[in-house]
């Protein structure tokens, strides 16, 4: 038995093991006040203990002695963590509720919709407001922007960020020193110079910008969002070898899931639409979507719903299949203008 | 993970110091990138699309025959010949053809106001002309036009880049069937890759020229069968009381960077004096058909929904500004 190697005194091993405490995973969750209460011992005293154990745990485990796999979390750690973490809004409020808040860091987002939609709109609109100060709620991140087809401009970034600088003001107006605070930080230019930008031409320069960006994010601890607009385009071409396109989309997802994990940071690939003859009529289906579809966490549709823009959750794992409408303005993505009802679970 | 080319680790194609080069990869910030326009060659148009056609994107200019759309791009072709503080890029020009035979004598009556107090003496020395027959045609002249961007034969760089049409490229090769369809996608997408790699390297305006089909069948909702999903700021497109779409589908729209939709209409309007009809002999009263053009954004990743009318002259294409009735 584990308890009986701890280097505790006697007495405390033995209230340890009366109580029901026989091995170290049984006291990892456990917390000081509550041991004390089991062993009807002091509080401090039950802090050592609980300390002498983590200590020898941490220990083993480097040794691989332990039962305890090394980097797991218990369900419980991870759920307190995924409820501190802090959503990067879209800018519409029914968008946010049907994302659960707003886009996820530590996940892979895909978008996809038809060409004029408003993906990039999304994507500009995200790295912007990952910026947005912690004293106004936001992230305080930067973004990483990876421009596949030319679609980035400057002139629209400016835009956006000067619609997000205003209405965040807006909306804490009354905060009089948290302005003074952030004034440098809350200058378009400023916003646009968080943005990294990459754009590449061709898949292998894509595969080179995932790859570098491993090294990239050890040095930019504070990116909290990489956008890939739009992640398919340079593999719809013809590839020689099917094989070798399926095993680089894989490869490349696999690299994104793992820097959303090791750098906290949320990842969002945006992605065209093409026809598929399914059940005998043409449906609009996500670009390369079979070799794809395994490798994000989130997806949304974005699609036009009479003349308005809508979006739904087609796949996720913790969220509701629900639409929302948003729009386009001139200041970016904002709540949709019409009266209508506005949330709709499918 | 796997690479097949392992030296793409460490750098990219791109131009620095105005050369084409391979740079290791590194970040750029936005506040550096280029954005510079091409005007259209009239402040009221140029005013629909905010100050010009950008550098380093491809714009799409779709409509059916006589709208206009060769007309514009020979007035781009003497547009970047002109200084930037005119809304020039100082550039030269590359037009590709694929509609038999070249406008020589449109592009000369339009070089007759060209300013002649202007940079260049000789504007047709700077306008490269190339014939394409096919898809495989154009790819191979794509890629031998990287030599011609890198060096250019007259003295400007070559800056402007008309592919005109892309759809005439399409027509005879391609069946109805999935397989074909597919082959002519893989297609779009490696012409669109090289147009947008050259927009970007050299820090060109691409236009390419789209033609437009009839819209058939099916209604506008999502995943509708027919050609009629919805693409853009409008729900549907309407020219010479047709209702169409831009041709070569959904794959080719997801090519390109912003669309922009001509057409016209032949109104007729009422005339106030009566004329004695020639031919038949009844007294009808005068009418005289207008045909009225307009110019529509149907997206564009930097500008609104817009619209705009327009007439053709002998001087060129003109915006004109909203009439208040």
């Amino acid at each position: 038995m584990e308890i009986a190697n701890l280097p505790i005194s006697p007495s405390h091993r033995a209230k340890l093991l009366s109580a029901g405490y026989t091995t170290f995973s049984s006291l990892s969750a456990v917390s000081p006040s509550q041991l004390a209460r089991d062993l009807n011992i002091a509080l401090q005293e039950a802090s050592d203990i609980l300390k002498v154990v983590s200590d020898i745990t941490r220990s083993e485990s480097l040794h691989g002695g332990n039962a305890i796999l090394k980097g797991a979390q218990t369900a419980w750690d991870m759920l307190s963590e995924e409820q501190m973490q802090k959503r990067i809004t879209t800018g519409c409020d029914d968008l946010d509720t049907i994302l659960g808040g707003g886009i996820h860091c530590k996940e892979v987002t895909e978008v996809g919709g038809v060409p004029g939609i408003g993906k990039t709109q999304l994507g500009i609109q995200l790295a912007v407001n990952v910026q947005i100060p912690v004293e106004y709620g936001g992230l305080g991140g930067k973004a990483v922007y990876i421009d596949t087809e030319g679609s980035f401009m400057v002139e629209r970034a400016y835009q956006v960020a000067e619609g997000c600088i205003m209405d965040t003001l807006d909306k804490f107006g009354h905060h009089r020193k948290v302005i003074l605070d952030c004034q440098e930080q809350m200058q378009p230019n400023s916003f646009l110079a968080n943005i990294f930008y990459f754009r590449i031409c061709s898949y292998t320069e894509q595969i080179a910008v995932i790859n570098y960006l491993q090294k990239f994010l050890a040095e930019q601890k504070d990116v909290k969002i990489i956008i890939i607009d739009s992640v398919t385009f340079h593999f719809r071409q013809d590839f020689d070898d099917l094989a070798l396109r399926t095993r680089v989309l894989c490869g490349m997802s696999l690299k994104l899931m793992e820097l959303t994990k090791t750098y906290n940071l949320a990842v969002v690939l945006l992605n065209q639409v093409t026809t598929k003859f399914t059940e005998g009529s043409f449906q609009l289906t996500l670009a390369l979507g079979d070799s794809w579809s395994h490798a994000c966490t989130n997806r949304v549709i974005l699609y036009w719903n009479g003349n308005e823009r809508h979006a739904y959750i087609d796949k996720s794992p913790s969220l509701r299949s629900a639409s929302a409408p948003f729009s386009v303005t001139s200041k970016g993505i904002r709540n949709a203008t019409s009266q209508c009802k506005r949330v709709r679970m499918m | 993970m796997l690479d097949p080319h392992p030296t793409s680790f460490l750098s990219q194609r791109r131009l620095e110091n105005g050369k084409d080069a391979m740079v290791p990869i590194k970040p750029e910030s936005p506040l550096n990138l280029p954005t510079q326009k091409l005007s259209l060659g009239c402040p009221v148009l140029d005013r629909l699309v905010r100050g010009g056609l950008p550098v380093g994107s491809v714009t799409e200019l779709a409509g059916e025959s006589g709208t206009g759309k060769s007309q514009i791009c020979l007035q781009l072709l003497l547009a970047a010949l002109r200084p930037p503080s005119l809304g020039g890029l100082s550039a030269a020009s590359l037009y590709i053809h694929s509609e038999f035979p070249f406008p020589l004598r449109r592009l000369r009556r339009l070089l007759t106001p060209f300013a002649p107090s202007s940079v260049v003496p000789t504007p047709l020395d700077h306008i490269f002309v190339r014939p394409a027959h096919s898809p495989d045609d154009l790819l191979s002249l794509l890629t031998a036009v990287d030599a011609l961007l890198a060096r250019p034969p007259s003295a400007l760089p070559v800056r402007l880049l008309v592919v005109d049409s892309i759809a005439a490229l399409f027509r005879s090769e391609f069946d109805n069937t999935p397989a074909d369809l597919k082959r002519r996608s893989s297609l779009f997408f490696k012409i669109a890759a090289k147009l947008k790699e050259q927009a970007r390297r050299f820090e060109a305006v691409v236009v390419v020229t789209n033609q437009v089909v009839d819209v058939v069948g099916g209604s506008e909702s999502y995943g509708s069968s027919g050609n009629a999903i919805r693409v853009g700021n409008y729900g549907s497109l309407w020219s010479s009381g047709r209702r169409v779409c831009p041709a070569l589908g959904l794959s080719w729209a997801n090519c390109i960077n912003t669309r922009i939709f001509l057409s016209r209409s032949d109104d007729i309007v009422r005339n106030e004096r009566a004329l004695v009809d020639e031919e038949s002999d009844d007294r009808v009263h005068g009418t005289v058909v207008r045909t009225r053009r307009k110019m529509e954004m149907v997206f564009a990743p930097h500008l609104p929904e817009a619209s705009c009318e327009f007439v053709i002259v002998s001087e060129g294409v003109f915006g004109v500004e909203a009439q208040r009735a």
